[in-house]
């Protein structure tokens, strides 16, 4: 048995050689159906990685309270996608803040309220920043690091701002400009701090910091009216306390709010849940795609398997003449189907981390390389190998020796 | 006296049913003993290519009893009758039927894959059999590379390489020359001397002068059946004690006898 597998494993391989366009070309399919899933495993690892790896970060002693307990429905999340301003129907208020900081062992408060606004100096004007209102215990909860100057404290909140690299050199021309001025909403406000390329436009907040100008909370909303509170963020004194702290805060804004629960209260791994929900079903599209080109190219194993097994009709023949038995020639071309899907699937991985690679040079997202995402991409090779070689292997099993010989080549 | 090696009684091999339906063998007897060199003649259609696979287990009949070596093999599983074909039954093709894309070496090592030897002990025992036939340094060319004669003499090594009790040929000579016809022939009678049983199909009566028997057939039938040598005069088997896993024993030494 050990001798026979080893014979079909050495024919199915000098086949694959003489074939050697051809079975390549075969290897390509499913390797560009492999690729795209490690591609897609890798992106969707890489972003979860990001998130929680800033989680950790900042520290386990965070507690996030979000609007909105039906995030992890599709339609909300769509929703929010289309929404030109997202969580507009935050139930979260600015006046929250401040019973949340009179609970004990809170430390800090921050909330995140985004607004898009004209910002413009003596030269030029961005008609579209984003604002991010919060308050000075943010730089304590997510300490930013400073290229120039610091945040906002409590003695300038009032009439200071702090701004993204990318946002000042639109803005100024410049990489420091601290001291200068800015207008917005009929209001001038001093640059008080640049701070440092942080490359994260995905985060647990939702803001993409570089090009964000960030300001006092309660200056902001004086200025543009409304403001939707998206989320807010709670340090406090030990890890010990967030379980009690987080379900005191549950208490408190219910009431506040009588009786109204369409918010959360996270903390830990949970945080990066809403965000690893859209990405779930982002992954879960794509690799429908990726499904869809692997069983194109499994289609193309079995068509390639079924020209062989014409082609070699007379050496079928031949073999059953002298003892080959039908399960034979069936674990011959299986084999051989089973080997060019192998090939394939290790030029998929190949190729795959290659793509992952490039896409880290262009986005944020390293290559997330585990042996999880190796076996099930390997295993899934496999599978397409046996679901697409059976059939063309049972039927150069099933074909009648006389008939074959007479097939001259 | 041999035994008999292969008995067939009321063999039937019917194409077709109602109109269309027609007989390439009726009703058919044959008993064929050990060491018999059967030359089997008759008009084209007769039904001898029909009766060669039936015997040679490619092929069923429709009905009718097959004892091949005292075992019924009538109503055996496909798989018992690979492993038959591979160990008891060699067969030579009038187009020679080997596989272009192996070696000669491979061909002749073929059969030896389904009666499970390893390849050293296969390409040995191939070796071996190409050197009695004068191939040993043909053993790398491909089929293609070869005149018919030595391919037929390729085909004729693949047939014994695996010492099987019945060798089947069909026209083996029909695609050759004169010459080339006699170099197959002196190997199919030496190998008969060996005590081999053979049947042989053939259109040419000049090559009957090989045989111990000669079948004439006509519409499914044996019109004809002439021994020219006597059932006691037979070649006895030559017994080759044949290390199974272990090249030991050649045909070389087998010939010396
Ligand atoms: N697959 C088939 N379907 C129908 N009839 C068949 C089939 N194979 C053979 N026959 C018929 O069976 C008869 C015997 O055929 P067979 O090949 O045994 O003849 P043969 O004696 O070998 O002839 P030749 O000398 O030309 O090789 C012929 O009449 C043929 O038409
Ligand atoms: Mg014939």
């Amino acid at each position: 048995m050990a001798m026979l597998f080893r014979t079909h494993l050495r024919l199915a391989l000098t086949s694959i050689k003489e074939n050697r366009t051809r079975s390549f070309l075969t290897c390509l399919g499913i390797a560009i159906g492999i690729a795209s899933i490690i591609l897609i495993l890798s992106l969707t690892g890489s972003v979860s990685k990001l998130i929680t790896d800033e989680i950790s970060d900042i520290g386990a002693d965070l507690i996030v309270v979000r609007p909105s307990t039906t995030k992890d429905s599709i339609t909300t999340i769509v929703e929010e996608l289309t929404a030109s301003n997202s969580f507009q129907k935050s139930n979260l208020a600015i006046s929250d803040v401040d019973e949340i900081k009179k609970l004990e062992s809170v430390t800090a408060v921050a909330p995140i309220a985004i607004t898009h606004s004209t910002l413009t100096d003596e030269e030029n004007t961005i008609p579209s920043a984003t604002i991010l209102g919060t308050t000075v215990d943010f730089n304590t909860i997510e300490p930013q690091t400073f290229r120039y100057g610091g945040f906002i404290n409590d003695k300038n909140h009032e009439n200071s701002v702090v701004i993204g690299p990318s946002l000042s050199l639109h803005l100024y021309n410049t990489t420091n400009p601290v001291g200068r001025t800015l207008l917005f909403h009929g209001e001038r406000f001093i640059v008080v701090g640049v701070m440092e390329n942080n490359d994260a436009s995905i985060n647990f907040d939702n803001v993409d910091f570089d090009s964000a100008l960030i300001m006092d909370i309660k200056v902001l909303e004086k200025l543009v009216g409304s403001l939707q509170v998206q989320q807010i963020n709670v340090k406090v004194a030990t890890t010990s306390d967030l379980e009690e702290t987080s379900s005191k805060i549950r208490e408190t804004l219910i009431e506040k709010k009588s009786g109204d629960t369409n918010f959360t209260v996270s903390y830990g791994d949970d945080i990066s849940h809403p965000a690893s929900a859209l990405l779930n079903i982002i992954s879960g599209m794509l690799s429908l795609v990726a499904g869809i080109s692997l069983v194109v190219g499994g289609i193309g194993v079995m068509n390639i398997m079924l020209v062989s097994v014409a082609e070699r009709a007379h050496e079928i023949g031949i073999r059953k003449a002298v003892g080959a038995s039908s399960s034979n020639i069936l674990m011959q071309f299986m084999f051989e189907a089973l080997i060019l899907s192998i090939l394939g699937g290790i030029l998929g991985i190949a190729l795959g981390y290659i793509l992952a690679i490039f896409a880290s040079s262009i986005t944020p997202f390293a290559p997330y390389i585990s042996w999880q995402i190796i076996a099930i991409t390997f295993l899934t090779a496999l599978v397409v190998g046996v679901i697409f070689g059976i059939y063309p292997a049972l039927k150069a099993a099933s074909k009648n020796p006389i008939d074959s010989l007479k097939h001259y080549r | 006296m041999n035994e008999e090696i292969i008995q067939i009684k009321g063999l039937t091999k019917r194409y077709g049913y109602g109109d269309t339906e027609s007989f390439a063998l009726k009703d058919f007897d044959l008993t064929i003993r050990r060491g018999e060199f059967i030359m089997i003649m008759g008009p084209s259609g007769c039904g001898k290519t029909t009766l060669l696979n039936i015997i040679g287990l490619l092929d069923r009949a429709t009905s009718g009893e097959y004892i091949l070596n005292g075992e019924d093999v009538a109503g055996i599983s496909a798989r018992r009758k690979a492993r038959l074909r591979a160990k008891k039954i060699g067969f030579i093709f009038q187009n020679f039927n080997l596989i272009q894309d192996l070696s000669v070496l491979e061909n002749v090592a073929l059969p030896l894959v389904y009666v499970n030897r390893p390849r050293t002990v296969r390409l040995k025992n191939a070796s071996d059999t190409l050197r009695r036939f004068h191939l040993q340094e043909r053993e790398y060319y491909l089929p293609s590379q070869l005149s018919g004669g030595q391919q037929q003499r390729v085909a004729i090594a693949r047939a014994i390489v695996s010492d099987p009790e019945i060798i089947l040929a069909d026209e083996p000579t029909g695609n050759l020359d004169s010459r080339a016809s006699i170099s197959v022939m002196e190997e199919l009678k030496s190998i008969h001397e060996e005590g081999n049983t053979i049947i042989m199909v053939t259109h040419n009566p000049a090559l009957t002068v090989y045989a111990t028997r000669v079948i004439n057939m006509l519409d499914g039938q044996i019109a004809t059946d002439i021994k020219t040598v006597s059932d006691q005069n037979l070649p006895q088997k030559i017994e080759v004690k044949r290390t199974r896993g272990k090249a030991k024993k050649t045909r070389n030494s087998r010939r010396k006898r």
